[in-house]
């Protein structure tokens, strides 16, 4: 890597050197000090409901079983035998009440207590040789909920995942708590993409710029009512706490009918008037702004549109919700991991024709989501070589020369945190300084843990 | 995933019967025109209440009774999402397929089984490995995939194919729990 201070340095200024899209020395550096201490999303707990439900999950190389145990708490256990280190399960999902060890047959129940040890008494002399009493598969350092979003974090000394959050967590709510139940996560769709990770979740936190071209196909065949995605710069940008995202300025009506254009139904439209707050019913009603794509630092993205997912005449669009993580694999590769988002109360017909909408437009066959794939691809191979070393990225728009920004915040906006109507890469700045920083923080104390058996 | 009761091996047409002739005929054409990107003959070879699904295969524990994840598939298609994909292929800005894709599909392993209550369907398993490749960097990739089609014979003989067989129902097994190719911007 070049002088890791310049590099930080161009990036604070938005000249973005480009091979941080692909450079294996960063992207350890990545590993050890944005990926070994952020909260990362692991799973929702609508994807475990019932007591012994497991879905295994990773933080880059790290496997954790996620599972609902017999008393009804999540757990996510590091998917690490405590003898040999081999994989105590190896589905993805599924319904367990013990996980047992292939290898030599240690068993654990799906809370990761270590239950079963075959001849314990002639290998190891019993209890007085190895204490099987209070052994449990490595937990998470630390694990916390926002909404039923499941997040952990490797650093034990992370703080509260809500501090975490700050006021993105305001605009989580509206794709994850639409009623007082929230959301059911279905999926997730996996695939693999020779893209970096940074590239996807700078793109959905705030290029709005990029969809009047990238997705110009997707207007064309007529899947929105808006005949112009032009009408995207009408959207307020905006960045609070960990996060910040896109959204599309509605045409002028009341709540109820700015909700209704975007095809949410009445009874969920009454749900929503219960259960979000003023600023949120404000930000729709009011100030006209509806959410969009948007990314909480580093790897969580989420997307809500409102496509015509049936062949009538009429103008009916129904909206979706998706949630993604760009899951880094090495500097060149992500694993993407994308699931629809349902709110639980919604009525089945709903339900069906959103999840139809999600299909049409995200996740592996969307066709959304087939033109934006292709460019970060295109970027991460071609900034792999000695010229992109050389070359920095204007990642300025929006800011005048002497960084002042080309138009003023907005003065009013429901929401929290500081938003701009107009394109500009301010929430893709916004990422990278939390990137930098992560980047300069020394890497958080890891800590051991003590198995017994020597004293 | 097993087979039901209706397609044992007893149950598969000899290959010499002309419906698997066709069938198989019908598939290979099938292939020549998903190879080609040629989506306006290959739509005219759907039955208006097409069912096309993909789901998510995900790895289970032998005996835990599914291996694909819960109401999740890539693709759940009907004629309209199949005519929208199409239809945006034909735009001068899919991007993804601009330039396109080098696309083999390999067909093989088809067999043919009757059905009991009619003449005019059968039903066909194959297997299809798609090679893809783009551009002149990258690494190409391979999709390979078990497939359970229902046939239906255009009663209106108006379909271009062997025997006027349309395709009303795909089932596509994928045989990886991750892709490992960019995106589905192809058909299987
Ligand atoms: S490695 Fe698991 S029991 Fe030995
Ligand atoms: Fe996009």
């Amino acid at each position: 890597m070049r002088d890791q201070a310049s590099v930080l340095e161009d990036v604070r200024q938005g000249m973005i050197p480009a091979h941080i899209y692909n450079d294996d020395e960063i992207f350890a550096l990545e590993k050890e000090r944005v990926f070994g201490r952020a909260w990362m999303f692991l799973a929702h707990e609508s994807e475990i409901p019932h007591a012994g439900d497991y879905v295994v999950r990773r933080v880059v190389d790290d496997s954790f079983i996620v599972s609902r145990d017999e008393s009804g708490a999540v757990r996510a256990m590091f998917n690490m035998c405590l003898h040999r280190g081999m994989q105590v399960c190896r589905a993805e999902m599924g319904n367990a009440s013990h996980f047992r060890c292939p290898y030599h047959g240690w068993s654990y129940k799906n809370d990761g207590r270590l239950v079963g040890l075959p001849f314990h008494g002639e290998a190891y002399g019993g209890e007085e040789g190895f204490r099987k009493k209070g052994q449990t598969l490595l937990p998470a350092p630390s694990l916390d909920t926002y909404n039923g979003l499941i997040f952990v974090s490797l650093d034990p000394a992370a703080p509260p995942l809500r501090e975490y959050l700050g006021d993105f967590a305001f605009y989580l709510d509206f794709y994850t708590q639409q009623s007082a139940e929230g959301i059911e996560l279905v999926g997730p769709q996996r695939w693999r993409v020779k893209a970096n990770w940074k590239i996807g979740a700078e793109n959905f936190a705030g290029d709005s710029y990029h969809t009047p071209h990238t997705h110009s196909s997707v207007v064309e065949i007529g899947l929105f009512r808006e005949p112009k995605a032009s009408k995207r710069k009408e959207g307020a940008l905006y960045w609070a706490g960990r996060g910040g995202g896109t959204t599309y300025k509605l045409p002028p009506g009341t709540l109820d009918e700015r909700l209704r254009y975007v095809g949410y139904p009445d009874e969920m439209i009454a749900r929503m008037r219960a259960t979000w707050s003023d600023a949120h019913l404000a930000m729709v009603g009011d100030d006209g702004f509806m959410v969009s794509a948007a990314s909480a630092f580093p790897n969580l993205s989420l997307v809500h549109n409102w496509p015509k997912v049936e062949d009538t005449e009429s103008d009916d669009v129904t909206p979706f919700i998706s949630l993604r993580q760009w899951q880094p694999v090495s500097a060149d590769e992500t694993e993407v991991l994308s699931w629809f988002a349902v709110d639980r109360n919604a009525p089945q017909r709903f339900k069906e024709l959103s999840y139809k909408a999600y299909l049409m437009c995200f996740g592996s066959t969307g066709m959304f989501e087939q033109d934006d794939v292709e460019n970060w691809v295109s970027i991460t191979s071609t900034a792999a070589g000695s010229m992109a070393r050389r070359l920095r990225l204007n990642s300025r728009m929006g800011l005048l020369a002497d960084d002042k920004p080309v138009s003023p915040p907005l003065a009013h906006f429901s929401g929290p945190g500081v938003a701009y109507v107009g394109f500009g890469e301010y929430n893709q700045r916004a990422m990278l300084r939390h990137w930098a920083d992560a980047l300069e923080a020394p890497p958080p104390e890891e800590g051991t843990v003590d198995l017994g058996g020597t004293s | 995933m097993t087979a039901p009761a209706s397609r044992t091996i007893a149950r598969c047409l000899p290959f010499g019967d002309p419906r698997h002739l066709e069938a198989h005929q019908f598939l290979v054409d099938e292939a020549a025109l998903l190879d080609t990107q040629d989506y306006d003959t290959w739509m005219s070879l759907l039955t208006a209440d097409i069912r096309y699904v993909m789901p998510v295969r995900v790895s289970t524990a032998r005996g835990a009774g599914f291996d694909t994840a819960p109401g999740m598939a890539h693709f759940d298609e009907d004629h309209y999402s199949l005519s929208r994909r199409v239809a945006r292929f034909a735009t001068e800005h899919a991007w993804t397929e601009d330039p396109p894709s080098r696309l083999r599909h390999h067909v093989s392993n088809v067999r043919t089984f009757p059905l009991d209550h009619t003449d005019d369907e059968v039903v066909v398993e194959s297997a299809v490995l798609l090679f893809r490749s783009r551009g002149d960097v990258r690494e190409p990739s391979l999709i390979s995939a078990g497939r359970e089609d229902v046939l239906r014979r255009d009663p209106t003989r108006g379909a271009p194919s062997a025997g006027h067989w349309m395709l009303a129902r795909r089932t596509v097994s994928v045989d990886e729990s991750v892709l490992r190719t960019q995106n589905l911007a192809i058909f299987l």
